[in-house]
């Protein structure tokens, strides 16, 4: 088989690892009821990525810098408006993304807009597996060493600062993959699709799943389903695999309410 | 059951606290003997969670001195926990629990046992009346083995059988050492149950036995009425 036949391997991998990460991810900020984040860093990193390409350096750092950035200034704000987080964090992500958009012509960057928004999955490369595989170790390795932290700071938030755990630093570190895991699924569904894989397959599974541990394994199956067929879909049909997936997501969340009830 | 062998219980001296212009805590000084049950009621807003955070070091106190020998652990309100997150009963008892794992395990089934829900070990948070999840905290609370407890309205919005056994829970505890303090809205006869109570608004108003502390507040009008039932 020659490379010309195998040009679906890459973005069939980055799919299979983008379907388990995300609803990953999305199972930590869903039951520590962090959501919000996820949206606000996947606008966010858009003046970063953008930025980093303009001056010529690898766009993770850009997006990383400019996606923390943006939890930072929400964080404060959400401090200042208590009651209200959900009106400043919603700016702070409108904000962000206009920054980002007004960077292209201000640099002049020759930066295709629409596949940073709704994603590009069969033009994945290797440096997009390179960063999914940093995304999903430093994931791996937050489940691994912090998983009673996530479950006590998830389930009784207060009662796990009482306990002396070291809350802010989990936090920080769940920003942060948070970050990576948002950057790497850009290839895939674009910043504006990618809360639907981070929420829909944890949606579905929430209500039934008796640990945390099962809820990401779930979800993670779940996700894996929807990403992968929606790629195989895309392909077929001939239409962009981002809106496809995210088409799927949104779908499936609603069967599987109507099934519920 | 275990034995609590510290014998120092807990004190605090003229301890202050307030937040922006507000004094929510005014220079209380208070005892907790070893091996007591005691009951520390007041209005809404008198400050007993604030009270209760303050003598666990989660809060950090204005003025004043805690002193306690132990660790201390407090049982949260039930509107701190997050009842949909997706783990079971047993899961929650063993949370924090400072054993190894197969000794949380054991004992996690013995505590479920001891507050009535061994049935639902399995259960998960979310399925659960208010009744049933203050027995989970209690439960929880008593896993952490310290020589002191404070429960923050342990017996709030729940029914009397299970106010009841939740009480009794308490005794035993008090009467195998361990020193406990229990916010609450009890008043009159419902007092009894405690050795000893403190009346709390914003500062200490009594402190005493039940019936002592009854005949000091009778005749305080702003004891009488509502404020105890809520």
């Amino acid at each position: 088989m020659d490379e010309t036949q195998i040009w679906w391997l890459m973005p069939l991998i980055i799919s299979l690892l983008i379907g388990v990460i995300c609803p990953t991810t999305g199972s930590i900020l869903i039951t520590q009821r962090r959501i919000l984040l996820a949206n606000l860093m996947a606008h966010s990193v858009l003046p970063g990525l953008v930025l980093a390409l303009a001056i010529g350096i690898d766009p993770t750092i850009g997006g990383l810098i400019s996606g923390l950035l943006g939890a930072l200034i929400a964080e404060r704000l959400n401090q200042r408006f208590k009651g209200r987080e959900e009106s400043s964090m919603n700016t702070v992500l409108a904000g962000f993304t206009a920054i980002g958009v007004l960077l292209v012509p201000l640099l002049q960057t020759r930066v295709d807009l629409e596949t940073i928004l709704f994603g590009d999955l069969l033009a994945a490369n290797s440096s997009d597996i390179t960063r999914t595989l940093i995304a999903t170790t430093a994931l791996i390795f937050l489940l691994l060493t912090r998983y009673q932290d996530l479950v006590f700071i998830g389930v009784d938030p207060d009662g796990a600062i009482a306990a002396k755990r070291p809350v802010s630093q989990i936090r920080f570190l769940a920003i942060v993959i948070t970050a990576l895991v948002i950057i790497s699924a850009i290839t895939a569904v674009g910043i504006i699709l990618v809360i639907a894989l981070v929420c829909a397959p944890v949606l579905m599974h929430i209500e039934t799943s008796r640990s945390l541990k099962q809820l990401i394994i779930k979800s993670a199956a779940t996700g894996l389903a929807l990403t992968s067929g929606g790629m195989l879909l895309a392909i077929a049909v001939d239409l962009p695999p981002g809106p496809v997936i995210g088409s799927l997501c949104m779908i499936a969340l609603i069967s599987k309410q109507i099934q519920t009830n | 059951m275990s034995s609590f062998t510290n014998k120092e219980g807990l004190r605090a001296s003229r301890v202050c606290f307030s937040y922006g212009n507000k004094q929510i805590i005014d220079n209380v000084t208070l005892e907790l003997k070893p091996g007591t049950l005691t009951a520390l009621v007041g209005p809404n807003g008198a400050g007993k969670s604030t009270l209760l955070h303050l003598l666990q070091g989660r809060l950090q106190r204005d003025s004043g001195i805690v002193e306690c020998n132990s660790s201390i652990t407090v049982m949260p309100q039930r509107a701190s926990i997050d009842w949909t997150f997706p783990i079971t009963v047993n899961e929650m008892v063993r949370l924090g629990g400072r054993n190894l794992q197969q000794q949380k395990e054991i004992m996690a089934k013995q505590l479920l046992m001891r507050v009535g829900m061994e049935q639902l070990a399995q259960r998960r948070l979310s399925d659960l009346s208010g009744g049933q999840q203050q027995r989970v905290l209690l439960a929880r609370a008593l896993m952490q083995q310290t020589g002191v407890l404070l429960l923050d309205e342990p017996c709030s919005a729940i029914d009397p059988p299970t106010r009841e056994h939740l009480l009794s829970v308490m005794r035993e505890q008090a009467d195998a050492g361990q020193t406990l303090l229990v916010s609450s809205h009890d008043w009159g006869s419902a007092l009894d149950s405690y050795d000893k109570v403190l009346v709390l608004d914003n500062t200490l108003l009594a402190n005493g036995t039940p019936s002592e502390v009854r005949e000091k507040l009778s005749d305080m009008t702003c004891m009488m009425g509502s404020h105890c039932c809520g």
